[in-house]
């Protein structure tokens, strides 16, 4: 048994399919985040689990204990909200404290718990003041310190980091991920930030159009995507255009130069149009390192990304991006440059469908 | 070069002069009871130790407290829901608010004399019927004002997620309302609270046709009015004193509200 189990969720609103055949079973302690795009269901399954929506079908259990019609202050979850929610007329004590008050603890159990808290999110000594006094990453700290004071089941945060800048949200997901660490809760995670996701879960549920497209960790998710939606959504992925030259060793050929893939070209045929992606980190200059592909291609383009250079290449019809890391000594090439590229033929990944050919994502 | 706004000033000044020229008028009557050559404060003291003044004031000041209580505990939880639950049904229950505007007082007076003067509902039958029928009275027409600043309140707050965090955290409807709605809208209930105050202080069609002769301050003032003119003009400015306590009060406590609000915006 899991430590919190969903089975064939199912949410509507109307007519319209928020959430549909929602299946997934989460260890004790695992950290697991749902990723996808605006709309895809992935707030509207967090909502479930905390009991703010009533799934349409299904069951959610938590502890084997079904919860799916439980109300949400009766659930033991902790939630913490992309607004912060931080309770205005509170001090940061108060607010820490105030699952402990509604738990009916004694004012001695309070105090300590929150300073306990306060102790963990590295904010002892401004139990006294309030919400307003405090940065937007204090404030979250706050409510991460709420959220885990009534020691909760399941931990849920919804976008937790997004309405921070940049270098706050890299330092706080870190911090979440020790605090959670720390203390072993079993935590789902809610963004639609890939690096977000892919740097603090033991797994990532890839979510689109209400259904799960992969469960994985974080490297499967990013090597080895099982749909082209994955292999699309997360980290940025060329779509290049190509046919079947020879099913049975993998040939293929772009724009006329024969490439081969190791995946199993079962079920094409030789002469089959297909889409192949490729992750720009694994292409290289032909030189610096030898693969068992090489192409021909032109310099379109270079944009420089601070320790990565992205530079953009031209093969006949197909255009699209390789990655160098970036050093003080790197000898980039010139804009209209012949050059010649490698990659390895594991780096060659052919999706099932063919309509987002020529892209880079 | 910055031109003088000369159009803006003279709407300025025009705008003092027709408020103010009746005010200071009825200050200054109120000051002359003595003679036409010497101000006196004797009118105000004539009121202030009158023992009419003292029982109407005061029953209008208990009956403003009780529709006050009445208001809040009407308006604060039905605005909540609406906001949380129903926010679809906003320009009905606003529109319902603005009805006292739309009926005339007089209207709403025979109303309740009709209703509640007969069996099953003879409440004008007892004085404890009456006050309380006075109050309902009090409380429909303060309804757009309370409404107003309560519904004001709620939109400067993120009263859904407010109230999620708080149910995540294993807190109840009570909790919820009493202990993180309410307090954060304490500027908005205090507004609704004194501009009710203000409403209810001067009130005179519901006071003088439900009440039995003169027992609020509103009817007292008319009176006033015909029998001791200095004396009414003394209670006019008082009047308007409180009115304006009550506004500076309200502009007081709201000082600096904004800031207060914490989280993303």
């Amino acid at each position: 048994m899991s430590f919190l189990e969903l089975t064939n969720v199912r949410k509507l609103f109307g007519q319209v399919a928020a959430v549909e055949n929602f299946n997934l079973h989460v260890e004790r302690g695992e950290f697991v985040s749902f990723l996808g795009p605006s709309g895809c269901g992935k707030t509207t399954t967090l909502r479930m689990i905390a009991g703010f929506e009533l799934p349409t079908d299904g069951t959610i259990r938590v502890n084997n204990k079904d919860i799916t019609f439980q109300p949400p202050q009766k659930r033991d979850t902790g939630m913490v909200f992309q607004s912060y929610a931080l309770f205005p007329n509170m001090t940061v004590a108060d607010n820490v404290g105030f699952g402990l008050m509604i738990a009916k603890k004694s004012k001695a159990e309070i105090k300590q718990r929150v300073d306990e808290m306060l102790g963990i999110i590295k904010m002892f000594g401004l139990g006294n003041r309030y919400p307003y006094q405090l940065s937007g990453g204090q404030q979250q700290r706050v409510a991460l310190a709420r959220a885990l004071a009534i020691r909760p089941q399941v931990l849920l945060l919804d976008e937790p980091l997004s309405a921070l800048d940049a270098k706050i949200r890299i330092s706080l997901r870190a911090e979440i991920r020790a605090i959670q660490r720390q203390l072993g809760i079993t935590t789902i995670y809610v963004t639609h930030d890939q690096e977000e996701a892919l740097s603090l879960s033991d797994r990532v549920v890839v979510m689109n159009n209400a259904k799960i497209e992969q469960v994985g960790t974080p490297f499967e998710i990013y090597n080895f995507p099982q749909t082209e939606f994955t292999a699309q959504f997360v980290g940025t992925l060329n779509t290049l255009q190509a046919q079947v030259r020879d099913a049975a060793r993998g040939a293929l050929v772009v724009d006329g130069q024969e490439i081969s893939t190791a995946q199993k070209l079962d079920g094409f045929n030789a002469g089959d149009a297909v889409t192949i992606s490729l992750r720009p980190e694994r292409v290289a200059f032909y030189g610096e390192l030898q693969k068992s592909n090489v192409l021909n291609v032109t310099i379109q383009n270079i944009t420089f990304l601070g320790s990565i250079v992205r530079i953009q290449v031209r093969s006949g019809e197909n255009i699209f991006y390789m990655d160098e890391f970036n050093n003080p000594f790197l000898a980039l090439p010139k804009i209209g440059d012949q050059q010649q590229i490698t990659f390895s033929r594991e780096a060659v990944l052919v999706l099932k469908s063919g309509d987002a050919r020529g892209k880079t994502f | 070069m910055k031109r003088f706004p000369i159009f803006g000033w003279l709407i300025i000044v025009l705008g003092i002069l027709y408020f103010f020229t009746p005010l200071v008028g009825t200050l200054e009557w109120s000051l002359r009871i003595v003679s036409r050559d010497s101000f006196s404060l004797n009118a105000y003291t004539n009121v202030l130790m009158s023992e009419r003044f003292q029982r109407t004031f005061g029953f209008s000041f208990i009956a403003a407290l009780a529709t006050i209580v009445v208001s809040v505990l009407l308006v604060a939880p039905t605005a909540y829901w609406v906001h949380l639950k129903l926010p679809r049904l906003r320009p009905w229950v606003e529109f319902v608010t603005l009805l006292t505007f739309v009926v005339p007082a007089i209207v709403l007076v025979f109303g309740i004399v009709r209703v509640y003067s007969r069996p099953p509902f003879s409440l004008m039958e007892t004085e404890w019927g009456t006050n309380f029928l006075v109050i309902m009275g009090y409380t429909a027409l303060s309804l757009p004002y309370t409404y107003r600043a309560v519904d004001t309140g709620l939109r400067a707050i993120d009263v859904r997620t407010l109230t999620e965090a708080a149910q995540s955290l294993g807190a109840g409807w009570g909790t919820i309302i009493f202990r993180v709605i309410f307090p954060n809208l304490r500027v908005a209930l205090l507004s609704g609270a004194f501009l009710t105050f203000a409403v209810v202080m001067g009130e005179f069609t519901i006071s003088n046709f439900i009440l039995p002769g003169i027992v609020s301050f509103g009817p007292y003032m008319v009176n006033l009015n015909q029998t001791r003119p200095y004396e009414a003009a003394a209670v006019a400015i008082i009047s308007f004193g409180l009115t304006w306590t009550s506004i500076g009060v309200i502009q007081l406590l709201g000082r600096g509200a904004p800031g207060q609000l914490a989280g993303t915006r």
